[in-house]
Parts: C-alpha cells; structure tokens; sequence
C-alpha cells in the first residue's frame, strides 16, 4: 500500500496540516471571481462525499450505489430543518443532515453489510432507486417532485465588510458560501485523516484484504463493516447539507443513480482511498462543465442538442472505464508513479 | 368461476406473475453471466435496451415484429461478447470491486447514449397480440393474449438453458469452464471462448426479456430500471449461482411487489425490493436454493 502523509505523523502534524490548507484555501477564494468561488463551493461540498466513499471502497472494499441516496437524505433534513427553524445556525442544519445520514446508514447496514461485494453493490443500487421516488411520494414532508427551497446562505456583516467598492456585497456573497463548504470539508478531512491511522482504520484494510485473519486476531467483522458503511453515509449527508446550503434547494432528480455513478467516477479518477484522491475528485466536480465544453469544442458537438445534453454522463462513464481498466489509482496513483521515475 | 379469477387475490396472482414472470427471465440471464465469469453485470439491463432500441426502432419503419426482435437479440449477442472481450477479460483476476466499477461505468455511458440518440421517441411499440384482457360473464379476468406470449417466451426460453446446460455436451463444458477453469483447460476445453458464449447467452436472454417488457408500451430508455433491480434481488436471494433459485424468486418477488402495491400502499413500492431482499438475505444469506459453501482460505 502507498503510505499516505497522514499515516506518517501525529495527530498534531495532521491538525496544523489541515489549519494550513484550510487557510490556504481560503486565501485562494480572495483572488478567484465570485464564479470560481461558486464552483469551488460546490467542489468542496462533493469532496466530502466522495471522501466519504472513497474511505468505504478503498479501505473497507465495499462498493456502495447508494451514497447520493444518504445525500438525499442530508440535502432534505437541512432543508427541512432550515425552512422550521430560519433563525438556527447553520452548524445545527450540518450537524443534524450527518447524523441523519449516519443513522440511515446504519439502517441499511444491518443488512448491507453481510453481503459481499456484488450482493452490496445491487442492494444500494435498489436503494438508490428507491429514494427519488419515495421523496417525490412524501409531499407533505419533501415538497413533491418540485423539491425545497431554502434561503440563500447570505455572508454576516463582519464577513461583506471586508470587501470594498461597489460589487462589494456580489462578491462576498458568492465567497461566504466557498468559505464555509472549505472549513467544512477541512475538518471532514482532518477526522478522515485520523481515522485513516486509527485502529479502526487498520482493523479495516485487514477486513477487506484477508477476512480470516482478521477474525483471528479479533477483529469483529461485522462491527468494523457497519462502521464503515455508517461513516461512509455520515459524509455523504454532510456533504448533502452542503449541497443544500449552497443552492439554496433540494430536488429528488438531482440524487438519483446518475449521481451515485459521478460520485464513483470523480473517486476513482482522484484515487481511491486517499485523501488527496478526494480533493482532486472535488476540483474535477467543480470543473467538470469546463472539461465538458472543452470535449464539446473538441468533438464539434453541439452542446445545445440532446447528444450534447448527455455528453456529461457519457464523457464521465468512458472516464471511469479507462481510469479503472488502465490505472485503477487514479491521478494519485499516476502521482506517485511519475515521482518514482524522478528519483531513479 | 369468472367470480373467482376475477377476485382481487387472483387479479393480483396475475399480474403478480405476468411481471415476475420477466423479473426471472433477467434474473435468469444474470446467473448465467455470474456462473461464467463471477461479474454481476450492472449494464445488464441498460444493454438488453440499446439493443432493444437498435432493433426494435425499426417497427416504425415498417419492418416486421418478428424480425426486429431477431435483430435485436443478435445485437445484444455482439454487444454482449464484445463486452466481455473488451472490458471484462482484462480484469480478470483483479480486485473483485475492479469489474463491478466498470460495468457501472458501462451503464452510465449506454444509459446517456439511449437518452441521446432516441430521447424524441414516445410512440407506443405495437404489441403483436392483442393486450385486451378476457372477460367472463362480465368479470374483467388479468389476463390477455400478450401475457400468454410474454409466459411464454419465458417458459421457452427457460426450457432451452436447462436443456442447454444440462443435456448437451457444450453446456457441460461450460459448466466445467465456470466450475474449475484449469482444469477444463488441461482437458481440452476452449475456456476462454465458452466465458464469452456466457456473455453473448445472458445479454441474448437479456435482450429478449427487454423486447418483451417494451412491447406494447412507449419504448422509453427507462424501461428496464425498475425490473431490472427487481432482477438484481431475485438473482441474489435465489443464490447467484441457482437458474432454479433465480425462476422462483423472480416470480416470487413479482407477487410480493404486486401485493404490498395493492394490499398496503403505493409509496411503499419503490422499497419493496429491498424489503424483500432484506429479509431474503437475512434469512438465507447464501441464497434460497445454493448449497452453503464456506470459503476457503
């Protein structure tokens, strides 16, 4: 196995590591147009996902179609939370989407995690299924196939005054929301780091790579699964909660299977189970209509046709495919490859 | 008895049956790709539909039913053994998530292809038997000429894999091939050829169930979701590794969707598989019909 900075060092190097690219980052969203900002917003919202996922397969070995589902279900709580209680800081809304999708988690995981591979793979995959409908199904609570709106997370007034001139109040208000999804995702990254060198962490990759020894050394396979899973699903509805607040609406088409297939793809092209694999699967969400204009501009396609509204889904697809038939660890992987050739 | 097949617990038996009926047949189909070369192949029904669309498109052009649905089959033969040449033979060996992520990969690019080449079509694919069900002294009895066709293309081509499998000397070597690769090999069977007559089989009987749920109905890109989750569960509470388990289950779950959809409530039926397949894995987690072999180590 590659040996990741995290499991090199202390917690505390880990904790001043995160501070530094927490604050690095939010240096960046200064300089970058309030749209770069928006993107980046939605880029850090969808690495905690895909983070999230990419602890589940990388360390646990189970694949999971199910993670736009426990989405779902983080983006409907904070907007229902948000929509009873507009007062309430916004802390309470993530707080409450993550343990709701924890909770979900772990109801699937009771069954979930007995099965094997593929067996795990189809039920999420039926879960999945399953969510869009229920949602649109419960109107009273979700809203119907029109979904919830919320209101937009607007910057407080310490934050607007650190901009001048007249477009001030424009770009703070597209920077707030970049701000926030960054310390948040920054700490779903520094807990993930731990949890990469804690005992659960190596009593997991001893789970997915030899299940009978494992058991001999006393690990409980069952238990040490469903955490898996539970955690995987926690993130996923963080990173919902986050989808939310930052569009300021949830709609039950956005989390269908279409989005459990980007989620795998961005995680496999970053690199799966690594940290750094998650933030390059994040930067490749927020640009991935850039990537698509530019196979538009390439092919000729017009984008504007129906062949061009799904070149998306088609582009991502042949990704994932030739990502995991030709370097199934990702950019990181390719990384880590192009540093050994330096150094011989 | 026109009274009694047209009570509401024989109403739901057959439409129950009618779907599961196609729920087996797809459940069937990905056994036998399980049994070959141990992929659960999630393009499954998104590639029975491409070639449905490939073939079946062409009924409005004026070319006869029957021969588009030959058409359609041997596209998703090809597309079949094309697939398992190209994406699933170099991962042999690998990790066992490797196949899984690719064929999901797969879906997402044939499901994006259907809804970019055919999203304008909503005309309805005439059905070549007549979809009026039969009355009886006044009742409406759940069954129409085109469920008696639907069953029986199934029980057809059931028929044929057992007889395949179990009675000819080609289903013999492929049930060696899948059994004990090797050791077929040293015996002289072509073990590499008879992985891709796997393919070409299931996404064959893939195709057919994908013809026969479309007939009669807007040939819309969607149409083999549902079912085809429906399929994934039956397939694993039968045992990935029992036909038998994958018939009895389909149709198993075909009547318990119709059920809970009619006796407790619509919202509930997008869940009801996984209910099912919860409680199926629970009982049995090896699957209703396979022997309990404990891994090795």
């Amino acid at each position: 196995m590659v040996r990741s900075l995290s499991q090199r060092y202390p917690t505390s190097f880990r904790l001043v590591a995160s501070v530094v690219l927490c604050a690095l980052a939010l240096a960046v969203t200064f300089v970058l147009t309030p749209l770069d900002d928006s993107k980046l917003a939605g880029g850090a919202a969808m690495s905690i996902v895909i983070l999230g996922l990419s602890w589940l397969i990388g360390w646990s070995g189970q694949v999971s179609l199910g993670n736009a589902g426990f989405m779902a279900i983080g983006a409907y709580t904070t907007a229902i939370w948000a929509n009873h209680h507009t007062t309430s800081p916004i802390i309470w809304s993530l707080f409450l989407s993550t343990v709701l999708g924890g909770v979900s988690g772990l109801v699937l995981a009771l069954p979930a995690t007995r099965l094997r591979g593929p067996y795990l793979a189809g039920m999420t995959l039926a879960f999945s299924f399953a969510v869009a409908p229920l949602a649109i199904d419960s109107r009273s609570l979700t809203g119907g196939s029109g979904g919830l709106f919320i209101n937009f997370l607007n910057a407080p007034s310490w934050f607007a005054n650190l901009f001048s001139g007249s477009d001030a109040l424009v770009k703070a208000n597209a920077q707030w929301p970049a701000d926030v999804a960054i310390v948040v995702a920054a700490v779903a990254f520094f807990f993930m780091a731990n949890l990469f060198r804690s005992r659960t962490g190596r009593a997991l990759r001893l789970v997915r790579d030899n299940e009978v020894a494992a058991e001999l050394v006393g690990v409980n396979l069952q238990r040490t699964r469903t955490l898996a899973f539970v955690i995987s699903a926690a993130y996923a509805g963080l990173g919902g909660s986050m989808m939310t607040l930052l569009s300021g609406s949830v709609t039950p088409q956005t989390y269908g299977l279409t989005l459990s297939i980007l989620l795998l793809t961005l995680m496999v092209l970053g690199g799966i189970g690594t940290l750094s694999g998650a933030v390059i699967g994040g930067l490749i969400y927020s640009y991935s209509d850039n990537i698509v204009s530019v196979v538009n501009k390439v092919t000729g396609v017009n984008p504007t046709s129906t062949f061009g509204a799904n070149l998306k889904g088609i582009v991502f697809g042949v990704l994932l495919i030739l990502t995991m038939m030709l370097a199934p660890r990702g950019l990181v992987g390719l990384g880590s490859y192009l540093r050994r050739l330096v150094r011989r | 008895m026109g009274t009694f097949l047209a009570s509401r617990v024989m109403t739901d038996i057959f439409g129950g049956l009618a779907t599961g009926a196609v729920v087996a047949l797809i459940a069937l189909s990905l056994v036998i790709i399980w049994q070959s070369t141990h992929v659960l192949n999630f393009a499954q029904g998104a590639m029975g539909m491409f070639a449905t669309f490939v073939g079946m498109n062409l009924v409005f052009h004026g070319l006869n039913y029957w021969l588009c649905l030959v058409l359609s089959v041997v596209t998703g033969m090809v597309l079949g053994g094309v697939t398992e040449r190209v994406l699933i033979r170099p991962l042999y060996g690998k990790p066992e998530i490797n196949p899984i992520v690719v064929m999901i990969g797969f879906l997402g690019v044939i499901e994006a292809v259907i809804a970019s080449i055919w999203t304008t079509n909503i005309t309805m694919l005439p059905s070549p038997f007549s979809q009026i069900y039969y009355q009886s002294a006044g009742h409406t009895i759940l069954v129409s000429p085109f469920i008696f066709y639907e069953v029986a293309v199934v029980a057809a081509v059931v028929i044929a894999i057992a007889l395949l499998f179990r009675r000819t000397n080609l289903g013999l070597q492929m049930r060696a091939a899948a059994l004990a690769p090797e050791v077929s090999r040293l015996l002289g069977v072509r073990v590499g050829r008879l992985l891709t007559l796997g393919w070409i089989l299931s996404t064959g009987v893939g195709t057919l169930a994908a013809v026969v749920v479309s007939t009669g109905q807007v040939l819309a890109p969607t149409n083999m979701d549902g079912i085809f989750v429906s399929a994934f569960i039956a397939a694993a509470v039968g045992g990935l590794e029992s036909p038998l388990g994958a018939i009895v289950a389909g149709l198993a779950i075909g009547l318990t969707e119709q059920f809970i959809l009619d006796f407790w409530s619509t919202s509930i039926a997008p869940l009801s598989g996984v209910i099912v397949l919860v409680i199926g894995l629970s009982l049995r987690p090896q699957g209703l019909f396979t022997k309990h072999v404990s891994r090795r180590v």
